[in-house]
């Protein structure tokens, strides 16, 4: 590596660490002056705020055990085997992340609640008279983020299958190595990367939940709830003590699942051919499994169904009947006739999309330095990556509130708040983990051989960049990049804090809409919202999967 | 209403946000330096009490007035009259913690609501009132905590759950619950009969506002006989100006006003005491009604 190059790599790691410390961690900073101004010693001392953590704690841990279970297993279903249906199937899976925030859980509501039609199927068969369950607590909880978190383990696995090397498996099954010690010994260490990564990203997207234990938690009281209800009770100074205390569990999460992640050091060497499927030998197991993967597609379709359903009934004619007794078109027709409602589409779009270009590039040129050049700040590169992650959403819209609300050109502090910039700012901020986790578990893959032989052939920075690395991150790239734009298209917690009328997105109509009681409205957009997510994400499958 | 603002004023386009009252003054205070509100419409009148001593408002008329009441709204006890009858129904607060209301009461959570809070604030001060301290209120809200079968976070989910009969009665505003019923819900209220609290609905102009002097106008606008009149009519707004002649008003406005008992209340007290109290009620009371009882 020649000194130049590695003194280029210097000075752009030292202004990406610049540009991420304004954005990310300077803000998180002065909300942190807020915090200790307040009554530390109060709160450490209250019991109720000891469970709330407890409780925080506890359910993240859980979601990542119960999101791993479902994720990795499928991935592998997925990627390892072929059965009649597999890429359709495949798509389908990745679903629960389209599910779009609010009227995503409202639809848990309709389908799981005790009034909804599981559960009043079930008192019709037993003939009970009373609803057999609530969904309510832990367990309600803990069912919303299964269904929504698996997808990282699941999207994530499979991008890293996708890059495994084959002849390493060949090489293990030469010597010897069953089917079994081969995942555990070889496969399960090459993918040790993507499954910290994932586990990084599910613990910490359910340390921050917000909106399932915000409507089902009931008395269950977690950190991001409590910290909720001590601010709109106009306690600002414990509620900020609460968010530092949050901050400071998500940051022990964050350190002991880096040690999981390793140095990078296993990277498959060789000419990287992933294994092609395995079609599966036995017709008959071959129908059961396209048969199980078909019944749990349904069964992860049952939320999006529901949304449908509500979308199509005429507000307050659905009662207690097992299913609407009437239909209509017109909570559709709202959203295409009447131009206030199709603005907030439009301004998710475009924020979105804005913001999902500059986290992917950032992303792109953190991937190089930390990686390629191993530079000197690539610690802090990847620290600063994951911040916004570690801190809740609304931790994170407080501090660019609170930042960009002034005027201080000498602290780096503009006026951003009330601007169009101040949404896709955030939206760009919450997007870092996303791409970084997804490229820099990537790059860690990535042979280093193959730039270097480019390099050896003339390629030039850029071309190397846009023939090879970019090709062949593709997976990683379409699977960060798509789950970073379709959450900054649902993005609700940061949007509620941040929006201005000429930049409300789609949540906040979606918001609006329930305020008034406009539940097929809400669940209109919730389906427009759903559709265009969908798309998203299966272009971006379409560009990950070809090889 | 905004359609007739803007009729009235030519080239001026009246754009709403709908949001939580103690969701305005967060976003008031996180945009005092760049304001983008001219107009803070909706609310209690504490609230603006808090937001004009922190130098959120703008006076509307002198140096000392910030903002004005617009309408009041009124707290009630509602029912899902497919459930239960209106001969049926609670008629005071003591009465919906009967036995045969346990586990059928659908409370909106307090901490988010200025309803609930205003109706938490009356336990506390009768308690007071009464026994010269709070004890007595606590017992009397772990009691309704025991009857509750749920805290409803979201207003909209709470219809739903009130419509589909997952609990039968609620305690409520108004105006929510009329338009409710408009909306085709078959809903009942009655006014407890030992008195509600009242909340003074206010208006004030943003410091800083970009077009202050139209804001001055809307909110003078709003207080206008024919404006509060349409109110009235159209969203089941209480007015709060009293010379309205009677005969201008609907139906059920003399009603209410007939029927309606109002309880006192000290809202300076429910200002400086109210977030100790509803914090000592989210940790201490919340959930333990029924393992008490």
């Amino acid at each position: 590596m020649s000194a130049g190059r590695r003194g280029r790599g210097s000075v752009a790691a030292a202004l990406l660490v610049a540009v991420l410390a304004w954005v990310v961690l300077y803000p998180l900073l002065i909300v942190a002056a807020d915090a200790l101004r307040g009554d530390v010693l109060a709160v450490v001392r209250s019991r109720a705020e000891w469970l709330a953590l407890w409780d925080s704690v506890w359910i993240a841990i859980a979601s990542v055990a119960l999101a791993a279970a479902i994720g990795v297993p499928l991935a592998f279903l997925f990627e390892r085997f072929d059965f009649p249906g597999r890429g359709v199937l495949g798509a389908l899976m990745a679903l629960p992340a389209v599910l779009p925030p609010l009227v995503g859980v409202i639809a848990f509501l309709f389908l799981y609640g005790e009034s909804g039609f599981v559960a009043r199927a079930v008192m019709a068969v037993f003939g009970l008279r009373e609803a057999p369950w609530r969904l309510q607590g832990a367990g309600a909880i803990l069912l919303v983020h299964a269904y929504s978190m698996y997808v990282y383990f699941y999207l994530f696995t499979r991008a890293g299958l996708a890059r495994l090397d084959e002849s390493m498996l060949e090489a293990a099954a030469s010597l010897g190595a069953g089917r079994w010690r081969t995942i555990r010994r070889v496969t399960l260490p090459l993918l040790r990367p993507v499954l910290a990564g994932a586990a990084l990203l599910t613990f910490m997207t359910a340390l921050a939940s917000f909106s399932a234990p915000y409507l089902f938690g009931g008395s269950f009281r977690v950190l991001t709830t409590q910290i909720v209800a001590t601010k709109l009770n106009g306690d600002l100074p414990t509620a900020m003590v609460e968010t530092l205390a949050l901050t400071v569990v998500a940051l022990a999460g964050y350190a002991f699942l880096r040690l999981g992640e390793g140095r990078g050091l296993l990277v498959a060497v060789g000419k990287g051919t992933a294994p092609r499927p395995r079609r599966i030998a036995s017709a008959a197991l071959r129908r059961l499994t396209a048969a199980a993967g078909w019944g749990l597609a349904a069964l992860l379709l049952l939320p999006h169904l529901t949304l449908l359903l509500v979308s199509l009934v005429p507000d307050g004619t659905w009662t207690t009947q097992a299913l609407p007794p009437r239909y209509t078109l017109a909570n559709f027709a709202a959203l295409v006739t009447e131009a206030e409602r199709l603005r907030p589409l439009l301004n998710s779009l475009w924020m979105a999309a804005v913001a999902t270009a500059a986290a992917v590039a950032a992303a792109l040129l953190a991937g190089h330095l930390v990686v390629r050049l191993r530079a000197r700040l690539a610690r802090p590169i990847e620290w600063l990556l994951t911040l916004p992650w570690v801190v809740p959403g609304t931790v994170l819209a407080i501090g660019l509130a609170t930042t960009f609300g002034v005027t201080r050109p000498l602290a780096g502090r503009f006026v951003l708040v009330g601007t169009a910039l101040i949404l896709p700012l955030a939206y760009f901020v919450r997007s870092l983990p996303l791409t970084g986790r997804a490229v820099l578990a990537g790059y860690r893959q990535l042979d280093p051989a193959l730039e270097e032989a480019a390099q050896s052939l003339g390629a030039g920075r850029w071309k190397r960049l846009w023939r090879v690395t970019v090709p062949v991150l593709r997976p990683a790239l379409a699977a960060g990049g798509g789950l970073a734009f379709v959450t900054a298209l649902g993005d609700f917690v940061t949007s509620v804090l941040l929006y201005t009328y000429d930049t409300r997105p789609i949540s906040i109509e979606i918001l609006s809409s329930l305020r008034l009681e406009q539940v097929g409205a809400a669940a209109a957009f919730g389906v427009v919202l759903m559709a265009v997510s969908a798309a998203a994400l299966g272009v971006g499958a379409r560009v990950g999967g070809t090889r | 209403m905004e359609k007739r603002f803007e009729a009235a004023h030519p080239g001026v386009d009246v754009r709403w946000l709908d949001m939580g009252s103690q969701e305005v003054l967060d976003r008031v205070r996180s945009e005092h330096a760049n304001p983008q509100a001219d107009v803070w419409f909706g609310g209690p009148a504490s609230l603006f009490a808090t937001a004009a001593r922190e130098s959120l408002l703008a006076p509307l008329t002198g140096d000392s007035v910030f903002w004005l009441s617009v309408y009041r709204t009124p707290a009630v006890i509602a029912y899902n009259r497919a459930a239960v009858p209106d001969s049926g129904a609670p008629r005071d607060w003591d009465d919906v913690l009967a036995p045969r209301w346990k586990d059928r009461v659908l409370i909106r959570d307090p901490m988010a609501s200025g309803t609930m809070r205003a109706i938490w604030g009356m336990v506390f001060e009768r308690s007071l009132a009464a026994t010269g301290d709070t004890a007595q209120g606590a017992a009397w809200l772990r009691r309704l905590d025991g009857q509750t079968r749920e805290y409803v976070q979201n207003p909209a989910i709470m219809t739903e759950k009130l419509v589909r009969q997952e609990g039968w009665i609620t305690l409520y505003d108004l105006p929510d619950v009329q338009i409710t019923i408009r909306r085709g819900r078959d809903l009942g209220y009655v006014f407890p009969s030992s008195g509600t609290p009242v909340i003074d609905d206010a208006a004030a102009v943003v410091r800083g506002a970009k077009h202050a002097d139209l804001a001055r106008a809307y909110v003078e606008f709003v207080r206008s006989p024919a404006m509060q009149i349409l109110a009235a009519r159209e969203m089941y707004r209480l007015p709060a100006r009293t010379d309205l002649p009677a005969d201008s008003l609907p139906d059920w406005v003399r009603q209410v006003e007939a029927t309606m008992k109002v309880a006192p209340m000290d809202w300076e007290r429910l200002d400086r005491d109210g977030a100790a109290w509803m914090a000592y009620w989210d940790r201490h009371i919340r959930g333990t009604g029924k393992s008490g009882s």
